[in-house]
């Protein structure tokens, strides 16, 4: 797992990224790192290349697929798209997510 | 398991280098379009390339977070792998345990062979720089000879030649370690002998320089084995004592373990000349060397020519044609038999593994047809084929590793069971043992395995077009993996049938062998030596007294019925060869010279076909006589003149008893007797003389027993009658006639036996293979089975046309074999006796007997499917 800091919340890249590509469809590593930051508006410090070690790690899982395409400088890239066990994934993911703020959030009114 | 893992890391090589490409343009890419952003944000373009560096972060880092990323998923994906795989076997018993079997088969076999090849081929002598090793001979126009004491003593002054030379002579001493005395073998060497082979003491000290003149002390020198097994590695052997043939020897040094306790000899001790000895007529002595360090063979040689040259003044006249010949000594230790049988165990080990190979593909092949459904959905469900393949490969893998890991087990325990087999016709430098190159060769020979069983099913299974097989692959077979099964199954039976043939002519030619007549009686007869001790027999009338009394006590022993003594068994060969001269005559005739004693015709039953036999009259004092075999008396009257021998004088050379050397004796040809066979069953007859052993008494004979009832069970009384004669003289290599003929066709029936029995594995094989493809087919083919009969198709014809099917393959396969046979048995020429190596007769057995293992395999699914019921598949699959 990557250990060097990011201000994106511990483990949760994966997330982004997969819900990105639910949302957008197919697009490539520079459109992914955009479409995150245009989501979080600016309030999110993300180093860019740091999709690239959790893209690997998606693909591997078999939650998305690659395919060669052309980027809009005219380069050979990867566009990334969600599998269907991806999907699947994404909604394990979100359904934790929701879960586990829930929790932290119900926490955080008992304790003030 | 070393295997999986550099497998793993070459893959991972070519893959990273692939992968860190591909990052490093995705990387590029997305700077520039981070770029153009920026300038089309405004920016200048100095600045957007800072900013697009910026927001992307550390380049490094994030490569090497990727690699890590990667291989951590590359190792998860292998271990889930084996993991998967492992269930899938586990899931699949008989399928497991069959193709680990045939892998543990095919490489426990070729690993037990290779460590033979290795020892005695492949590496070299374990001593140092075995390449100045050499053997020295001193050659007549014809043959090797040993050398005089003159003339060693001659090599033995070539400073410049030889850094070390020694002469070897086996002997043979009594040791009484409490019961019965035993027979010990060793050798008398010269001082020199141990640095010829650059050996050092393990205990002690070996010869010093001298140690071979006339001194008042007696040394020795054990084999490791003989201080472990006599003296049961006692620290302080040193200070104690062996006592051979009734004199006291110092033991001054152990031998290291290894080489030269597989030697015969167990002890060593310094040859003395007696002054009896030091002429140049009598040829007893082997030499063997080691060059001095910048002289090579090609060099020796020529010295060894010049020197020769040198002497002759010195040399008998008779003899102005001998040279002096040098030798690799290591070429000599491996014969052209033993090199021959070996390459051909290895050849046939070699086509089992194939054949082995094949089964398990074919197998593997099967059950990936049955498969095509589940890698289909795989596919589907978006596992890249990269993924499907490696997947597919890991399964293999575990089978190859389980199977070589089992095959290593296998080939330890066959190299244990068969080293007392094979170990006596290897030569004492071979050590068979499992080592690290023999392991190695095992790891190669399973990765080579896994290329030809899991590359061509994972290839099939991947890159067939899946996405049919989804709704097709329950029904119906594959066209191209059929194929591909037939086609490996007409190989195996290919590969059976050259192997069988090969096994054929060899045995065909083992038969004719065995009806070799031997000449002599064969059953009922048992044979064992006795070695004169020098001391206790100083005279030839001692010698000559004990034969008489031995073979008189002999004879009142129960069941004995007839007792004799000489120097050499049949079969086993006769260690004296001279000329015999006819005086007139020009030429002169070669042959062997026996020495036996009266009894030793009526003994063997050799019976006298004119003439008399040799008779208890012939004693010393007497005048010299000598009985010659029909083939002596073939050659005299073909290519001496001489037509009637009996009567007949002839001159020759005949040793004295003891260190005394030859002289010469004119004795009288007093009978003509049937030839025996001397040199073994399939040598030709040689012209053999036979002279009384009264007159010409030897130390080293052979006693010969025939017996009434089963040999063996008389040996207590033979024993008890010989320890009456003399208490202290022990017997050896007691074997019955049948032994030692057995034991006159080692060579023979080794390499037959061997190649019999993986011919044998390899017809097995290749019949499973059959029986597995035709089951498969029939299973697939149930529904049109159905269909034919319902329409009106006998079981009887449904039968006759899987066996039909079989047929076809076993036909191609016998043609295709019989092809290979042609052009592989010539290899067996030299171990045939009397048997062409495309001998018709062999070769149709061979053919009947591949097509009549492969019928009956076939019989089994051609009769599964007449037993379809049309209705019930129907039913099944409507």
């Amino acid at each position: 797992m990557s250990e060097h800091k990011t201000d994106v919340p511990y483990g949760t890249l994966d997330l982004l990224i997969l819900k990105t590509l639910d949302t957008m469809g197919p697009m490539h590593g520079y459109r992914i790192a955009r479409r995150i930051e245009q989501v979080a508006e600016n309030l999110l410090r993300l180093n860019q290349g740091s999709i690239y070690p959790a893209l690997i790690r998606l693909e591997e899982q078999g939650w998305i697929r690659t395919k060669w395409g052309i980027s809009e400088t005219k380069r050979k890239v990867k566009f990334y798209s969600l599998t269907t066990a991806g999907a699947k994934q994404l909604s394990v993911a979100v359904a934790n997510w929701e879960r586990a703020t829930a929790l932290v959030a119900r926490f955080l009114e008992a304790e003030s | 398991m070393k295997l999986r893992f550099a497998a793993a890391r070459l893959l991972a090589l070519v893959r990273k280098r692939r992968l860190d490409d591909e990052l490093e343009g995705e990387i590029l890419a997305h700077l520039e379009m981070a770029e153009l952003d920026a300038i089309n944000a405004g920016l200048s373009p100095e600045a957007a390339r800072q900013k697009a560096h910026r927001s992307f972060g550390g380049i490094e880092q994030m490569k090497e977070d990727h690699r890590d990323q990667r291989s951590v998923r590359w190792a998860e994906n292998v271990w889930r792998d084996v993991r998967y795989g492992m269930a899938a076997l586990a899931r699949d018993p008989g399928f497991a345990a069959i193709t680990i079997g045939l892998v543990a088969l095919g490489i426990g076999a070729n690993t037990a062979i290779f460590s033979i090849v290795d020892a005695v081929l492949l590496r070299p002598l374990p001593f140092p720089e075995p390449d100045r090793m050499v053997r020295l001979w001193e050659t007549p126009p014809a043959g090797n000879n040993p050398t005089t004491t003159l003339t060693f003593l001659d090599w033995k002054r070539q400073d410049s030649i030889f850094e070390a030379l020694s002469a070897e002579e086996p002997f043979r001493a009594a040791v009484a370690t409490g019961g019965d005395p035993i027979r010990l073998s060793g050798k008398l060497v010269s001082a020199d002998y141990f640095n010829v082979f650059g050996v050092k003491a393990r205990l002690g000290r070996l010869f010093a320089p001298g140690e071979d003149q006339p001194a008042a002390i007696h040394v020795v020198v054990l084999s490791y084995a003989t201080w472990q097994t006599q003296f049961a590695g006692d620290p302080d052997v040193l200070k104690r004592e062996l006592t051979l043939d009734g004199e006291r020897h110092r033991i001054i040094g152990v031998l290291p373990k290894g080489s030269f306790d597989r030697d015969g000899a167990r002890f060593w001790k310094p040859l003395i000349f007696a002054p009896d000895q030091l002429n140049r007529a009598q040829h007893w002595l082997h030499g063997i060397g080691r060059l001095r360090s910048g002289v090579n063979i090609e060099q020796a040689r020529a010295r060894m020519n010049t020197l020769r040259a040198s002497l002759a003044p010195v040399m008998p006249a008779w003899k102005k044609d001998w040279r002096f010949t040098v030798d690799p000594f290591a070429r000599l230790l491996v014969g052209d038999t033993l090199r021959r049988s070996i390459y051909l165990a290895f050849g046939a080990v070699v086509m089992v593994l194939l054949i082995a190979c094949a089964n398990v593909a074919n197998l593997v092949l099967a059950k990936g047809a049955a498969r095509r459904k589940e890698m289909a959905l795989r596919a589907s469900l978006g596992a890249g084929r990269a993924r499907l393949i490696a997947q597919l490969l890991t399964e293999s893998l575990i089978v190859c590793v389980l199977g070589g890991l089992a095959g290593i087990a296998l080939a330890y325990l066959l190299l244990h069971l068969a080293a007392p087999l094979v170990e006596t016709s290897l030569p004492f430098t071979a050590d068979l043992s499992l080592d690290s190159r023999v392991l190695g060769f095992a790891a190669a020979a399973v990765m080579a395995v896994l290329m030809l069983t899991g590359l061509l099913p994972s290839w099939q299974i991947s890159f067939g077009k899946l996405s049919g097989s989804l709704n097709l692959a329950a029904r119906g077979s594959s066209g191209s993996s059929a194929a591909a099964r037939r086609a490996m199954v007409i190989g195996e039976v290919a590969i059976s049938v050259v192997l069988i043939s090969g096994a054929a002519l060899l045995f065909k030619s083992l038969a004719r062998l065995q009806l070799v007549d031997a000449g002599v009686r064969i059953d009922h007869v048992i044979t064992m030596s006795a070695d004169l001790p020098a001391a206790a027999y100083p005279a030839a009338e001692s010698a000559t007294s004990f034969y008489e009394t031995v073979v008189e006590r002999l004879r009142s022993v129960p069941g004995v019925e007839q007792a004799s003594v000489s120097l050499n068994v049949p079969l086993e060969g006769v260690e004296w060869g001279e000329f015999i001269n006819v005086p007139g005559a020009k030429e002169r005739l070669l042959v062997r010279v026996k020495m036996v004693d009266p009894w030793y015709f009526a003994t063997l039953q050799i019976p006298v076909q004119s003439g008399r036999g040799i008779e208890d009259r012939d004693r010393a004092g007497a005048p010299p006589v000598m009985v010659i075999n029909q083939e002596t008396a073939r050659n005299l009257s073909g290519r001496l003149n001489l037509a009637n021998p009996v009567g007949r004088t002839v001159v020759t050379y005949l040793p004295g008893y003891g260190p005394i050397p030859e002289s010469r004796v004119s004795p009288r040809i007093v009978g003509v007797i049937r030839n025996e066979r001397t040199g073994g069953l399939h040598a030709a007859i040689e012209p053999v003389v036979y002279v009384p052993l009264a007159q010409f008494p030897r130390q080293n004979v052979h006693l010969v027993v025939r017996t009434r009832s089963q040999p063996l069970t008389a040996m207590p009384g033979i024993r008890e009658a010989v320890r009456q004669v003399d208490p202290h003289l022990p017997l050896g290599e007691v074997r019955t006639m049948e032994q030692v003929k057995e034991q006159s066709m080692l060579w023979a029936t080794q390499p037959t036996w061997t190649v019999g029995v993986f011919a044998g594995l390899a017809a097995l094989m290749a019949a499973l293979g059959l029986y597995g493809v035709l089951v498969n087919s029939v299973t697939q083919q149930r529904r049109e089975i159905g269909i034919r009969m319902a329409l009106g198709a006998r079981p009887g014809e449904v039968m006759s046309r899987t066996l039909r099917t079989a047929l076809g393959m076993l036909l191609v396969g016998l043609a295709a074999g019989l092809a290979g046979a042609y052009a592989l048995t010539r290899a067996l020429k030299s171990l045939l006796f009397q048997v062409s190596a495309l001998d018709p007769v062999a070769l149709a057995a061979a053919c009947v007997l591949m097509t009549l293992v492969g019928t009956l395999a076939a019989l089994i699914p051609a009769s599964r499917a007449a037993r379809v019921d049309p209705m019930t598949v129907l039913r099944d699959e409507g």
